[in-house]
């Protein structure tokens, strides 16, 4: 369905590195061809755009800082319309500012990446210190009906390699594909591989080939209900509104073009929500308890693990890789056989919320909360897990 | 400000890093002995910087590197340096 080619050369800092997630997220980035970013400064963020800003003189492409969020994530849709890849990076109380565009994001289907390096909230909370407390946030914060991409890095290698496959979904399937890091991932620094763009694939934007006049904006069909893209100047007379729209792109606003349109975008994403899930399992056949974790409280969770397997306990590791689409039918099946499932998270209770509704009494779900502010003890997993596997 | 001082006062010290630093005042508001005050001397960003005008009242007690929302400011207590210095 996607062209791939190789990553463009000029934007892979081939080797090996010794550097944090911010600075490796930033990296994926470049390699994966993403060349304008609009930024505002937020900690534990800031970085990523202070890198990107500092590399593309020699890479190529621009930076532009925005005189707030709402200006940032709306002025790289403009330039994904330019044809470029684009990026937005923030933390928790700029993403609050940029709900709107982010709804005007997923109705256009314009692709862009948005980085989420979660700190302590809410408002302005603790600048400095790491949470997962917006993991829902970036499911329903913006008005309406809508669907996004998720993804939960776990280290400054994944933050790179992440990176890349975020840029790849959202070029896929045009949704707005979230980056969801925290300030632990962010600023811990450790080696970072970095191949040679001949060895990275990235998704080529699905440019259309047919001619102005012919082309429609938002033509799709049963099989395929991911529109073909233009860009501004190659001479397509094309409207792109966040009006409810039809496959022309202008304003239809009736209640059949509504329904045509919201349930193509939001079953763009429900209904091939299995080509898109990553959870990675370890030890889950023949578990008792299963530890299901993402991000950095998934390296917690596996000390935890590690402690209770030396004590005899049988116990599983299911990661969410990807958060959203919630992986549902395997969480489901893997609650028809575990005895108890456990969720540690730096929130207090997001996404066991959907482990929960998967489950649906099947087992015993444990919800591990955390305020934020520091990850997990792992005694604290590590108890909760002996507690549920007696 | 540094551990480099021939003669120590107060209980502690504060490093800072100058070129971070965004001049917000956070540490000075909330250093609860007022040791802090700003530089008249500016980074290259154009910022005004913390500087230690009470250093015989620090007590490297590190609330301005809690408050401080982008790492531009610790503070440290003369024995916690010691200690480390020692098992060094």
């Amino acid at each position: 369905m996607e062209a791939t080619l190789q990553a463009d050369p000029r934007g892979v800092l081939t080797g090996v590195h010794f550097i944090d997630g911010d600075h490796a997220a930033c990296e994926g980035a470049l390699a994966a061809g993403c060349r304008f970013v609009a930024g505002y400064p937020i900690t534990p963020s800031t970085e990523i755009v202070e890198r990107f800003a500092s590399r593309i003189p020699t890479v190529g492409g621009i930076f532009i800082q925005m005189e707030d969020e709402l200006a940032a994530s709306i002025a790289i849709q403009g330039a994904a319309w330019g044809g470029k890849k684009v990026l937005n990076v923030t933390s928790g109380p700029g993403l609050s500012l940029m709900m709107e565009h982010l709804g005007y994001a997923f109705i256009t289907e314009t692709p862009c990446v948005w980085v989420d390096v979660q700190r302590g909230g809410p408002s302005t909370g603790l600048p400095t210190g790491p949470a997962q407390a917006d993991m829902m946030q970036i499911k329903w914060g913006s008005h309406g009906d809508f669907e996004v991409i998720a993804l939960a890095p776990n280290s400054p290698q994944e933050c790179f390699d992440l990176a890349i496959r975020a840029f790849n979904l959202t070029e896929t399937w045009r949704v707005p594909v979230f980056l969801m890091m925290d300030e632990v991932v962010g600023h811990m620094t450790e080696r970072v591989d970095i191949p040679p763009a001949a060895e990275i694939e990235v998704v080529e934007r699905k440019w259309t080939r047919k001619r102005p006049g012919e082309y429609q904006a938002y033509g799709t069909t049963a099989e395929d209900p991911v529109p073909e893209m233009i860009k501004a100047g190659d001479g397509y007379r094309v409207h792109i509104t966040g009006l409810t729209h039809d496959e022309r792109g202008y304003p239809n606003l009736t209640p059949a073009a509504q329904d045509r349109m919201v349930k193509r975008l939001v079953n763009k994403i429900r209904l091939n929500a299995d080509k898109i899930v990553d959870v990675r399992e370890d030890g889950v056949e023949g578990a008792d308890v299963v530890v299901v974790s993402f991000g950095i409280t998934s390296r917690v969770a596996m000390a935890a693990i590690d402690q209770a397997r030396a004590k005899g306990a049988k116990v599983g590791s299911a990661r969410l890789v990807i958060t959203w689409p919630f992986p549902a039918g395997r969480i489901r099946e893997i609650a028809r056989r575990a005895k108890a499932i456990i969720v540690p998270e730096m929130n207090m209770g997001q996404m066991v919320l959907e482990v929960e509704r998967a489950v649906a009494g099947a087992t015993r779900v444990i919800s591990l909360p955390h305020a934020g502010g520091t990850v997990h003890e792992v005694e604290t997993i590590l108890n909760a897990i002996m507690e549920a596997a007696r | 400000m540094s551990d480099q001082v021939s003669e120590r006062k107060g209980k502690g010290t504060v490093f800072v890093k100058k070129e971070v630093c965004k001049g917000c005042s956070y540490c000075i508001d909330f250093c609860p002995t007022h040791a802090l005050e700003f530089s008249h001397e500016f980074n290259a960003k154009g910022y005004h910087v913390p500087v230690l005008a009470r250093p015989e009242d620090c007590t490297g007690c590190d609330n301005c590197g809690l408050y401080c929302p982008d790492f531009a400011i610790y503070g440290v207590r003369w024995k916690d340096i010691d200690e480390k210095r020692k098992k060094a």
